[in-house]
This record gives structure tokens, C-alpha cells and sequence, in this order.
């Protein structure tokens, strides 16, 4: 198993404006959005947020495969939000929702991950000068972890194997036992390997 | 904070990443699909306690935040965290941190195995269900604008399989404990 980040590569006006006003741009819509209460500008809004996904060139199948898991609970709120207040609040409801995460799916579409980290290192230096964070250290962490996903992926499928080949059903605390001790251990390794190199 | 201690916290935010991804497990006589996502969440508070616990799923909720699918179904991005179930991912944080600040209370070296077990079990029932619904519930209703006691009732259908999960990570935390007690050492 890869690990992908869902960026798309391009060279778009949405891929060349900076990280740092997208994802602003981003955090002010969001607090913006729930001021509105008029469904034809929150029409307009979603209208807007659809555009810019577009404008990502984004594939339908990659499209659908990150809308596909919102939309049931999108479906439920929308039928709950029918039947105890209506129709022009549930409508209400839905577009805010729709321009929100179209806003926020179009940032992520256009901006590579490593643009983001920035961003987010950026972020944290006030933090870093009052001494709550060390920056270099959540670089460290974030980059570990990116590391390590496909290695424990691997331990799961290792052990999945191990014991479907010993006749066992699939049986949580059986699994998730090895798994952690197993990641503690490499946990061991890397540490000490860090330290001895520094 | 030690080399050890971010490695740690690392590999705990790859393991919540892998728990996310590996398919739903069908429950019998529940009916929504079992995602192993916040048990990783209760593991991570249980194991790594508090300040580790909290800042590993804080770096989970990072890596979706800038765009990787690691949520349940290969979801990420800042969309999720706009949207109606954005407060759940939220209060993931504080449900580690609170699982694992509790856990450290109620959970002696010296206890005997059932007690362990009892007292991993209270600290994942109240972090991993509760702190995380005191976010994701009233952030439900926000969003959606539902009444607060209908966003209630409709969360009400994951409890049974959260507490599944509390009963198999209390079990899980107890016995990898006993092989592996310098997890206690720090904080």
C-alpha cells in the first residue's frame, strides 16, 4: 500500500496562487459560511466552490472517491434536516455544508502536501518562540510517520496471513496485540538509531 | 521530550493511520459498519498516556488536514474537518488525551489483571465515547443545525459498536502492558 496524497499535479492559476492565501482564504470562508443564512448566496457560494474544484482539473473517479464516503451522512442529515424543519432549512443546511467541503477539497486538490508542512511549520513559529513546540520535531514526527504507514501496513497483512494460514478467523485482540508489540519494538530501533547518529 | 518519546508518537499516528484503512468490520446486531479508527484513538490514549496520547492523534488529524487519505475510506483534507463530522475528528484529540490521563490514575503497576482491565475500560469509555461526543456532537448540530437532542439520537447507533471497541482496547492495553511496561516511564 502507497500512500498518496490526493494532490493532482498541474499547473493551473488554483495549483500557482500560494499556499498561504489559499489556506487562508480557506480558514475565513469557513467562518464566513455560517453567518450566511440566505439559501441564494449559499447557492451562489456552492456554485463558486464547485467552479474552483473544477478548476483543479480534477478526474471524476478521484472526484468520487472522496465524496463517496460523505454522502451518506450528508444523505441522513439532509432527510432529518427535511422532516423536523423543512425544506428551505435543510436546503440551507446542505449548501453550506457542499460549499465547505468543495472549498476545502479544491485547496487540497491544488496544493502539494510538502507546501502545506510549510505552511504549518510557518504556523508554528510564534508557538516555537514561547517555546511550547519545537518545530524541527513535528517535522521529524510527520516525516516518521509518512515512513512507517507502509510498514505497518505490512506487519497487518504479515499477520492477517499468519493466521488465516493457522485457521483462525479474523479476531481483533488476536491481531491488534501482535501489531502494537511489534510497533513498540521498531519504535525501540528507530529511537536508538536516531540517537546513536546525532 | 526524548528521541524515544517523538518516535513514539510517530509510529502511534502511522498505526491510527493503518487501523483507519483496514476495512470495516461487520458486527453482528449492529448496524452501521465498524470502523477500527477511534480504536486506535482509546489505544494510543491507553498506552502512550496524556501528552503523547493527545499529540499523537493531533498528528494524525494533521496529516488529513494537509491532504492525505488517511481517514476511514481513504478520505483527507480540510473539507472533512468543515464538514458535519469535522468535531469527531477533533475530539479525537482530547479523547486521547483524557483516555490517557485517566488511564495513568486508575491503572496501578500493582493492580491485579481484572482491576486493570476495569480501569482501562472507564478511561476509554469516558475518553474515547465521551470526550469525543462533547465535541462531535454539539459541532453535528452546529453544523446541520439540528436540535441538540436530535443530533443525540442520531449518533446513539455507534455507541454499542464503540463499546466493542472499549472492551477489545482495555483487554489489548492490559495484556500489552504486562510485556512491555516501559511505556509507563514518561509522561
Amino acid at each position: 500500500m502507497m500512500i498518496e496524497p490526493l494532490y493532482i499535479q498541474g499547473n493551473r492559476w488554483l495549483h500557482r496562487l500560494p499556499a498561504k492565501y489559499k489556506l487562508a482564504a480557506l480558514v475565513a470562508a469557513g467562518i464566513g459560511l455560517f453567518f450566511i443564512q440566505n439559501v441564494w448566496a449559499l447557492s451562489g457560494a456552492f456554485v463558486v466552490s464547485g467552479a474552483l474544484v473544477w478548476a483543479t482539473g480534477v478526474s471524476a473517479g478521484v472526484w468520487w472517491r472522496q465524496v463517496r464516503g460523505l454522502i451518506w451522512v450528508v444523505l441522513t442529515i439532509g432527510i432529518f434536516a427535511v422532516v423536523f424543519q423543512g425544506w428551505l432549512p435543510a436546503a440551507v443546511v446542505l449548501l453550506r455544508i457542499g460549499a465547505l467541503v468543495g472549498l476545502a477539497m479544491a485547496v487540497t486538490l491544488s496544493t502539494r502536501s510538502s507546501d502545506l508542512i510549510a505552511v504549518c511549520e510557518r504556523a508554528l513559529l510564534p508557538l516555537e518562540r514561547l517555546g511550547w513546540v519545537d518545530a524541527s520535531k513535528v517535522a521529524l514526527a510527520l516525516a516518521l510517520t509518512l515512513r512507517f504507514v507502509p510498514e505497518i501496513w505490512r506487519h497487518y497483512q504479515e499477520i492477517r496471513e499468519a493466521q488465516a494460514a493457522r485457521g483462525l478467523a479474523r479476531h481483533p485482540v488476536a491481531l491488534i496485540v501482535p501489531l502494537i508489540v511489534r510497533t513498540l519494538k521498531r519504535a525501540q530501533q528507530v529511537a536508538q538509531a536516531i540517537d546513536a547518529r546525532s | 521530550m526524548k528521541t524515544q518519546d517523538t518516535v513514539l508518537i510517530a509510529l502511534f499516528a502511522a498505526l491510527i493511520v493503518v487501523l483507519s484503512l483496514v476495512p470495516p468490520i461487520p458486527l453482528p446486531a449492529i448496524p452501521v459498519p465498524v470502523t477500527l479508527q477511534s480504536l486506535g484513538v482509546m489505544l494510543t490514549g491507553a498506552m502512550l498516556g496524556p501528552l503523547r496520547g493527545g499529540l499523537a492523534c493531533l498528528l494524525y488529524l494533521l496529516l488529513a488536514a494537509i491532504g492525505l487519505p488517511v481517514l476511514p475510506g481513504g478520505r483527507g483534507g480540510l473539507g472533512v474537518f468543515f464538514g458535519p463530522t469535522g468535531g469527531f475528528l477533533l475530539g479525537m484529540a482530547l479523547g486521547a488525551f483524557v483516555t490517557g490521563w485517566l488511564a495513568r490514575r486508575l491503572v496501578r503497576t500493582s493492580s491485579q489483571g481484572a482491576m486493570s482491565v476495569v480501569g482501562y475500560a472507564v478511561a476509554c469509555i469516558a475518553g474515547g465515547i465521551g470526550a469525543v461526543y462533547l465535541i462531535g456532537v454539539p459541532w453535528l448540530a452546529s453544523v446541520t443545525q439540528m436540535e441538540l437532542s436530535k443530533a443525540i439520537l442520531a449518533v446513539l447507533v455507534f455507541i454499542p459498536g464503540d463499546l466493542v471497541k472499549v472492551a477489545v482496547a482495555s483487554w489489548v492495553a492490559w495484556r500489552v502492558e504486562r510485556v512491555w511496561p516501559i511505556l509507563r516511564e514518561s509522561p
